[in-house]
């Protein structure tokens, strides 16, 4: 393993995405990156931009009007990159989640958008699943390499 | 002759020991910082199951994440002035690099003994800083903008109390040279001379280093990353890079400057080191103690405090230079 693919270990940055939960999943996410699970010990840190972003976290089900926020920032966060979707909504659309009829408002899931490499169920999941989902996409992103 | 070899040598050894000790610094500060908020921070010593995963010591974790960015893809935004963009974090860099070779370390003079060393230093510092602001304005990013505008703010009165503390320092020593005032005695007077132009020099620190309450520009709450907002991949790692020198060339030239005559001689190494610790100590203290001030809070805390501080080192300094 070279020092690069190592750099790439010890460093993932997140970004995280809130698209339309009821914030469950986002009080976990940041109970994980807070003093009592801190993962800023393995390197870990949360990003403002989703340039700098290494693992993008999305929480929630996707209201239509989300769509292309969603889209575009998957397109912003720059390759090699992790998709971790958190909670039962991000896996599988939960309760809002219809194939027929179809919801008015919502989509769904993120993967009817992006392409999710790790799924955290929980409805919240714990922030050690969290975490572990996060560990999840850090070795995801050890094997893939970067396209420039 | 053998001063020319010598100095070549310790120019090209300077500058891995300088991104060395920065990327210590800048652990200290995030470690530190973590500390101090009941969190552990990047690990000195890892668990011992996860060491094949995960490493053994994150004492290089400001390294690794500089290393992360450059096997990254690199974005330029479409609305961006292409040229500036790219060629901003580098220029910046060089001139970090720059200001560190006119800065003298234990046991190397480096080219602190050239003439008006201490204006080129300043002047190369300047020039670092100025380019982190360029960049972000050519980017086209609404919060690259704002950043960059806190960033002008906050630098010209930064500034102008830096350069208050260096030229004190100067007159008191009559010498613009940064060898011969880091090699100078002490006294009494320019001990207290020390006292305040050294409060002085570690406010302006503060601003050019974005420590908080001074850290506006890159208010993460506010303004999505400031600056560095549509910054990615090698052009973000080059900031990073830029920012740990610039850490390093700021602690030195405090140590030389205010605390001869540490940075002279190789034997003082171990006491620049504590000296060096114990201001990234004062630093991170400072950031975790406050919140952030907003930018018309900051410029009316320097222009009551920190300018007429500044003034009043100029007297004192004046007062040494006519009367001792």
């Amino acid at each position: 393993m070279g020092i690069m693919d190592k750099a790439r270990i010890y460093s993932p940055w997140l970004y995280h995405l809130h698209c339309g939960g009821c914030n469950g999943c986002d009080i976990e996410t940041l109970a994980a990156l807070a003093p009592r699970f801190d993962v800023e010990r393995f390197g870990v840190q949360l990003v403002p931009s989703p340039r700098h972003a290494d693992i993008l976290l999305t929480t929630g089900c996707v209201p239509k009007q989300f769509i292309p926020m969603v889209k575009r920032i998957y397109e912003q966060v720059p390759a090699p990159k992790v998709v971790v979707a958190v909670g039962s909504c991000a896996c599988g659309g939960s309760l809002f989640y219809d194939d027929a009829p179809e919801n008015y408002a919502i989509l769904g899931h993120p993967d009817l958008l992006i392409p999710v490499d790790v799924y955290v169920p929980g409805c919240a999941p714990k922030p050690e699943a969290i975490i572990n989902g996060v560990v999840q996409g850090i070795l995801k992103l050890a094997e893939k390499r970067s396209k420039k | 002759m053998v001063d020319l070899i010598f100095t070549v040598i310790s120019l090209i050894v300077i500058v891995p020991l300088a991104l060395f000790l920065g990327v210590i610094y800048s652990y200290l500060l995030r470690k530190l910082s973590a500390r101090f908020q009941w969190r552990v921070g990047p690990m000195l010593r890892m668990y011992g199951d996860l060491k094949p995963l995960l490493g053994t010591t994150r004492l290089l974790q400001p390294l690794y994440d500089i290393l992360k960015l450059y096997g990254k893809e690199t974005i330029v935004p479409d609305v961006s002035r292409r040229r500036l963009f790219v060629y901003s974090p580098f220029l910046s860099l060089f001139f970090a690099v720059a200001a560190i070779f006119f800065i003298p370390f234990p046991g190397m003079p480096l080219l602190s003994g050239v003439p008006y060393s201490l204006i080129i230093a300043s002047y190369l510092l300047i020039a670092s800083i100025l380019f982190t602001i360029l960049g972000p304005v050519a980017s086209g990013s609404p919060w690259a903008a704002i950043g960059a505008r806190r960033e002008v703010e906050l630098f010209l009165v930064s500034e102008l109390g830096f350069v208050l503390s260096l030229f004190a320092v100067a007159i008191a020593r009559q010498s613009l040279v940064i060898w011969e005032i880091s090699s100078g005695g002490q006294s009494l007077y320019l001990a207290l001379l020390t006292v305040t132009a050294g409060a002085l020099m570690f406010v302006a620190m503060l601003g050019k280093l974005h420590i908080k309450p001074f850290d506006m520009p890159e208010a993460e709450a506010e303004i999505v990353a400031g600056p560095y907002t549509e910054y990615s991949g090698k052009l973000l790692g080059t900031y990073y890079l830029t920012k740990v020198f610039l850490l390093y060339g700021l602690v030195a030239l405090f140590i030389s400057l205010f605390l001869p005559p540490i940075a002279t001689d190789v034997l003082w190494l171990p006491l620049y080191i504590v000296a060096a610790v114990v201001l990234v100590f004062l630093l991170t203290s400072v950031q975790v103690l406050n919140p952030r001030y907003r930018i018309r809070n900051a410029i009316n805390w320097y222009l009551k405090v920190a300018i007429p501080l500044g003034v009043l080192n100029f007297i004192i300094a004046l007062a040494i230079w006519l009367v001792v």
